[in-house]
């Protein structure tokens, strides 16, 4: 990953800024509106924000529906939703999603945390 | 008959007694990277025999080399063609599971990076790094080809000092670079080929066991095994969550045994190494050139 020029990628991360005003929004929002909310702190192209919310909709994030002639988009979910769904997938390492990603450690028991402890202390002693 | 029947014994060695006694040693935890070779070379080797024993014995049913061609009416013939289909089938249905875990394992880590990037912010440590505002310490990486992901939760973030950081993203780095989700991979897919009741997940506890230990000496030799060591414990020494957590017995030994190790002198074991990668070597050697012989011989004698 560290030989990877696109990280990050510029989209993505526009991703998440434009998914925070549909999050922050009472109804669906069109691209305009999108578009008007983000440029108060951004100079951003309109085609970019439809380009955006496009991906965003293949991604299954985002849900549109037509308002005359323009497309109303808002969240598939809300923010907490998907922050359970997320977490739910980094901690189930029982079940056939283990292989999707790599966690650093696990959980232990009290006992397992005391033997970690005496190791850990010994590497103290030894290392000073 | 001869071939049939030695290639069948070491499959049934290769797949039961070898992987338990290996599974038992502690030699290989010393030794992690040319474990995991042994351990492919065993898993792949036991498919080998396993096919080869189904391929020859086919053939040694049929009859020389030479013979008439397929003969329909003769049972002999008909046990051999039965035979053949049977070792295709078990071929087809390894391709099948390497397929279906190759396919499932993308798709689930795309949506979960999908979800990454939209609900956790980026930060420039480095590069792929996200943070999750969420209070669960947890420390994980997406691997893929491109725009592979490091995700650390505030929670994490909290219990980490900078260095006990730099030594965990260390770790995650060098499973991104080693890819070894795809060592993983493999192993998942020839545990899935098989029914439940005739597979053990020795080999793929122990793929797990051994790439955290290979994880575990990359961040050790940038950082020193202190940082790591110290990580290691505050991450797992946390209170598991309310929601209950499935945590299976296999995990739980190997961060005891991740912490034991950094605890002790850097491994060095050369001879131990060496003697491994050659015993991978003969052992992939052996089912191959069984089979291969009276092929070739046949092949031979054809020419002439």
């Amino acid at each position: 990953m560290t030989t990877d020029p696109k990280a990050p990628r510029p989209l993505g991360e526009l991703e998440r800024l434009v998914m925070e005003q549909l999050w922050a929004a009472d109804t669906a929002l069109t691209v305009r509106e999108v578009h008007e909310r983000l440029s108060l702190t951004r100079d951003l192209a309109y085609t970019t924000v439809m380009t955006v919310l496009d991906r965003l909709a293949k991604k299954k994030l985002t849900e549109r529906e037509r308002d005359g002639k323009a497309w109303r988009y808002k969240a598939s979910a809300p923010r907490a939703d998907l922050a359970v769904d997320l977490m739910r997938d980094a901690l189930d390492q029982a079940g056939d999603r283990r292989e999707a990603l790599v966690r650093f450690v696990g959980q232990v028991s009290d006992e397992e945390a005391a033997l970690l402890r005496e190791a850990l202390s010994r590497l103290e002693a030894r290392e000073g | 008959m001869i071939t049939p029947i030695l290639l069948a014994a070491l499959a049934l060695v290769l797949t039961g007694p070898a992987p338990a006694l290996l599974a038992r040693s502690s030699w290989p935890y010393r030794i992690p990277r040319a474990a995991v070779a042994l351990w492919q070379a065993l898993s792949l080797a036991a498919v080998l025999a396993a096919l080869g024993a189904g391929i020859s014995l086919s053939y040694s049913t049929a009859g020389e080399p030479g013979e008439p061609r397929f003969d329909p009416s003769s049972p002999r013939d008909l046990a051999a063609a039965a035979v053949l289909a049977l070792t295709a089938l078990v071929a087809i249905r390894l391709a099948y599971a390497a397929g279906r875990v190759a396919v499932g394992t993308r798709a689930r880590r795309k949506r979960h990076r999908d979800l990454v990037d939209v609900l956790a912010t980026p930060d420039g440590l480095i590069p792929g790094l996200r943070v999750l505002a969420e209070e669960t310490p947890l420390a994980y990486c997406l691997p893929a080809l491109r725009g592979a992901r490091v995700v650390v939760s505030v929670g994490a973030l909290d219990r980490l000092d900078d260095s006990e950081l730099r030594a965990v993203l260390a770790h995650e780095q060098a499973h991104l670079r080693a890819r070894h989700d795809l060592v993983l991979e493999a192993f998942t897919a020839l545990h899935m080929a098989f029914p439940r009741w005739v597979r053990s997940d020795v080999a793929l506890e122990q793929a797990r066991t051994l790439v955290e230990l290979l994880a575990d000496d990359d961040a050790r030799r940038r950082n020193g095994p202190l940082p790591l060591a110290r990580a290691l414990v505050a991450l797992a020494g946390s209170p598991a969550p309310a929601a209950g957590m499935a945590i299976t017995s296999t995990a739980k030994s190997a961060t005891v045994l991740r912490v034991q190790r950094l605890a002790d002198p850097e491994p060095r074991f050369p001879l131990l190494s060496a003697a491994t990668y050659a015993t991978a070597v003969a052992l992939l050697v052996l089912p191959t050139v069984t089979v291969a012989a009276p092929v070739l011989k046949a092949l031979a004698e054809a020419v002439h």
